[in-house]
């Protein structure tokens, strides 16, 4: 391992091309129920899968990069290489001064959850497996300042522990988990019985689990549709992390963090206040509503310092590092989304770890990430 | 208005006796749809709930355990275990001196202050005529109470706007609004809900969102089937505090607060990181997205502090942050008399919460927001635990 810059980005999206799974799918079987990108007749282009649109209409979600941020590429030619490109992506790393890089989809869903919305587990599993092959092959062999992680198919949960398995086996370093799969088409509640093979492999496998900011719409509060797409856009952004405070208070409540003490969550776009609000006010709620008399053996702030992580990319850490604790965060670029800190994230880092010291500012920006991925 | 403990809840829930509907509402038009306490079987008990167009609502017939007696939260079956220190305004003056607390807001409590579901505009706009007159009834026992308006979601605008002039003139001291307006109703910030806007920056009167009301996303993942009643309870309250990170950005970039701006704003039960959270994530997009070419102008952690404020009681961590986020911005509530409430003991956890923290920014924080906020005429000022500090 070697470090030139002193920052793992543990949260930043690649573009898959065109070719992804049209290459690896069995055309006889599947049809054009393949993932691809297709033509409207005004020359614009976006991806479907089984007749869905995905990325609501755009061809990509590479805002970042654009000359304007607010106008998302329209078709493949408009996405900017280092969306897309391996060796353009190590480019731009080195501009922003990044070492390695955490890598989650687009296509397949910022949060991996697009394919859990098929209808047929079959289909579903070829596409996962399809981008999972492609990762290793593109991305992880091309450097190893990428580290890949896959995503699994929502159900059958026999379905989801063997893709895990079989790519972490292949080198995959994370799990990319759509945190509510019972969001995405009719499977069972994540947090009961059902599910719990599923965090149990998670937790053997040794890698982290990463449950990302938007896998469920229904956890966001649309923006008015009158508004211009950049206003939009910015409803979203803010609105988004908001779900890593649902997801949280589910996952502990629930007991899934009580019943699987070696999981390890990364909520993947959460922001910091959001960690310490929740542990403030779970603990308050817990104490009044006397749920020690029910059965719980931590505290959900307990929980947290146990079991979790919170990234962010554009807030101050100085107010967190005590409460939210300096092990349980990490930092990200967000690249390319629009969001991203690019082409200002050296810029970003100083203003938000002002009045932080060496040793923690260290961690959180590479030492955390690096032992929980293993790099 | 006496300010003489030195504390103003800026949330408290309102109560009302069992006849606050039927002697406001005309029996002969509206029956036994009228808000009345009757009673059900449940469990094989015979007991009282709020009943509304003649349905039964929620699980007990109170809000009110922190006035039940016993530490374990426990809710009123039968309207003889309801203390009347939540619902006769009289006898809840000597439940806000035993709790020293000088002026309360006023949110809603059972029967509730959401009468729209059963899609009859007619019905809604009498029972939100009789809930508010009720309330304002309140203002004429003591100037401590601050009732908040509730409205008539189904009725015209223009309808809505003048049960706001008309309350307001009869003592209220803001409205308070669901997080998402009701389906099938225009969004929150589409122009249509202008006139309302309008009226309540002409009065000087704050809008109200109060935690998770209204807010239909991210209701889901507090109902799962292996929840206990208290542990579904903890699971939605712990995430009530996200309300403000919902809606703030939808008025900041809608342009509502460019169009209204000496329009105010108030979050109940919300938290301070939350409005932490804001200010930066807002300030971030609006930087990386330059919306200043969008017809907003002005620095989204501006506007917060210009027209922003929210509510805390119990955050020992977010109230560290109180200068970044403006010290001007937040105001102490009691949430009483709901679980979450210390009542009656709620200057134990003042000074706790509180310790160490300078006393102008104390007397910010526990009274003198909440009277900017809300235009109180606040003499004469002789505040005793300030006396015995000094």
């Amino acid at each position: 391992m070697t470090f030139a810059h002193g920052l793992i980005s543990v949260d930043d999206h690649i573009q898959e091309p065109p070719n992804l799974w049209t290459d690896r799918l069995s055309k006889k079987q599947f049809g054009d129920r393949i993932p691809r990108l297709e033509q409207d007749s005004d020359g614009t282009e976006h991806w479907v899968v089984d007749g869905q649109r995905l990325l609501s209409g755009d061809a990509s979600a590479a805002g970042a990069l654009m000359p304007n941020r607010n106008q998302e590429p329209q078709q493949w030619a408009e996405i900017p290489a280092a969306a897309y490109l391996p060796t353009e992506r190590l480019k731009a790393m080195d501009t922003e001064g990044v070492d390695y890089s955490v890598l989650y989809p687009t296509v397949a869903g910022l949060a991996g959850e697009a394919f859990g919305r098929l209808e047929d587990p079959e289909l579903e599993l070829a596409c996962v497996r399809a981008y999972n092959d492609w990762l290793l092959e593109e991305w992880a062999a091309a450097s190893d300042r990428f580290v890949p992680q896959c995503i699994v198919p929502i159900w059958p949960v026999e379905a989801t522990i063997a893709e895990m398995q079989r790519a972490v086996g292949n080198g995959h370093r994370g799990i990319v988990f759509p945190a509510l799969p019972m969001h995405l088409r009719d499977v069972p509640h994540v947090s009961g019985p059902e599910y719990d093979p599923v965090w149990s492999a998670c937790a053997e496998l040794g890698v982290p689990v990463s449950l990302h900011a938007g896998a469920s719409p229904q956890l966001q509060y649309p923006a008015f549709p009158g508004l211009s797409p950049a206003l939009i856009g910015a409803v979203d952004a803010v609105t988004k992390p908001v779900s890593s405070v649902f997801v949280l208070s589910l996952l502990s409540f629930s007991r899934v963090l009580l019943r699987h003490p070696n999981l390890r969550l990364v909520m993947a776009e959460s922001a910091l206040s959001w960690g310490m609000l929740y542990m403030e006010w779970a603990d308050h709620q817990f104490e009044h509503d006397g749920l020690a008399r029910e059965g719980y053996d931590l505290k959900p702030s307990e929980m947290f310092q146990r079991q979790c992580y919170f990234t962010s990319w554009f807030d101050n850490v100085a107010p967190f590092v005590g409460h939210v604790g300096e092990d349980h965060i990490l930092w990200s670029t967000n690249f390319p989304l629009a969001t991203s800190t690019w082409p200002r994230t050296q810029e970003t880092v100083e203003r938000c770890f002002r009045g932080v010291t060496p040793e923690t500012r260290e961690k959180i920006l590479w030492k955390n990430a690096a032992s929980l991925y293993g790099i | 208005m006496e300010i003489r403990h030195g504390l103003i809840s800026a949330d408290s829930h309102c109560g009302f006796d069992r006849d606050a509907f039927t002697s406001r509402m005309q029996a002969s038009k509206w029956g036994e749809r009228i808000p009345q306490v009757i009673e059900v079987e449940h469990e094989s008990k015979k007991v009282h709930r709020w009943a509304v167009y003649e349905k039964p609502r929620g699980d007990n017939v109170g809000n009110c355990p922190v006035l039940m007696g016993d530490p374990f939260p426990t809710y009123p079956q039968r309207w003889e275990e309801v203390s009347n220190k939540g619902y006769d305004p009289h006898e809840r003056l000597k439940a806000l001196d035993t709790d020293g607390i000088d002026a309360e807001v006023l949110f809603p409590n059972p029967p509730g202050g959401t009468f729209y579901e059963f899609n009859d505009a007619d019905f809604e706009l009498d029972v939100v005529r009789a809930y508010n007159d009720s309330l304002a009834a309140w203002t004429t026992v003591s100037d401590r109470y601050m009732p908040v308006t509730i409205i008539p979601y189904l009725s015209d605008p223009l309808i809505i706007r003048g049960e706001i002039e008309r309350v307001t003139a009869a003592g209220h001291r803001g409205i308070n609004l669901q997080g998402q307006a009701p389906a099938p109703l225009p969004h929150l910030t589409d122009p249509y809900w202008d006139p309302i806007w309008d009226v309540c920056q002409a009065l000087g009167v704050p809008v109200h969102f109060h935690g998770s009301a209204g807010v239909r996303a991210g209701m889901s993942t507090r109902f799962w089937s292996g929840y206990s009643e208290r542990q579904g309870h903890s699971a939605m309250t712990s995430t009530s505090a996200v309300t403000p990170a919902q809606i703030i950005p939808q008025l900041i970039f809608s342009g509502i607060t460019e169009r209204f701006p000496a329009l105010k704003f108030v979050f109940a039960e919300a938290g301070i990181g939350g409005l932490n959270y804001i200010l930066a994530a807002c300030d971030h997009e609006w930087e990386v997205r330059r919306l200043w070419t969008e017809g907003i102008s002005k620095r989204p952690s501006e506007t917060v502090r210009r027209q922003m404020f929210t509510n805390f009681w119990f955050e020992t961590e977010g109230i560290k942050l109180r200068h970044e986020i403006g010290i001007d911005n937040l105001m102490w509530e009691s949430d009483f008399p709901h679980v979450a409430s210390f009542y009656p003991r709620s200057w134990e956890s003042v000074e706790h919460v509180l310790e160490d923290i300078p006393t102008e920014d104390r007397r910010k924080l526990l009274y003198e927001n909440a009277i900017k906020v809300y235009g109180i005429d606040a003499s004469p000022r002789q505040v005793e635990r300030e006396e015995a500090r000094a």
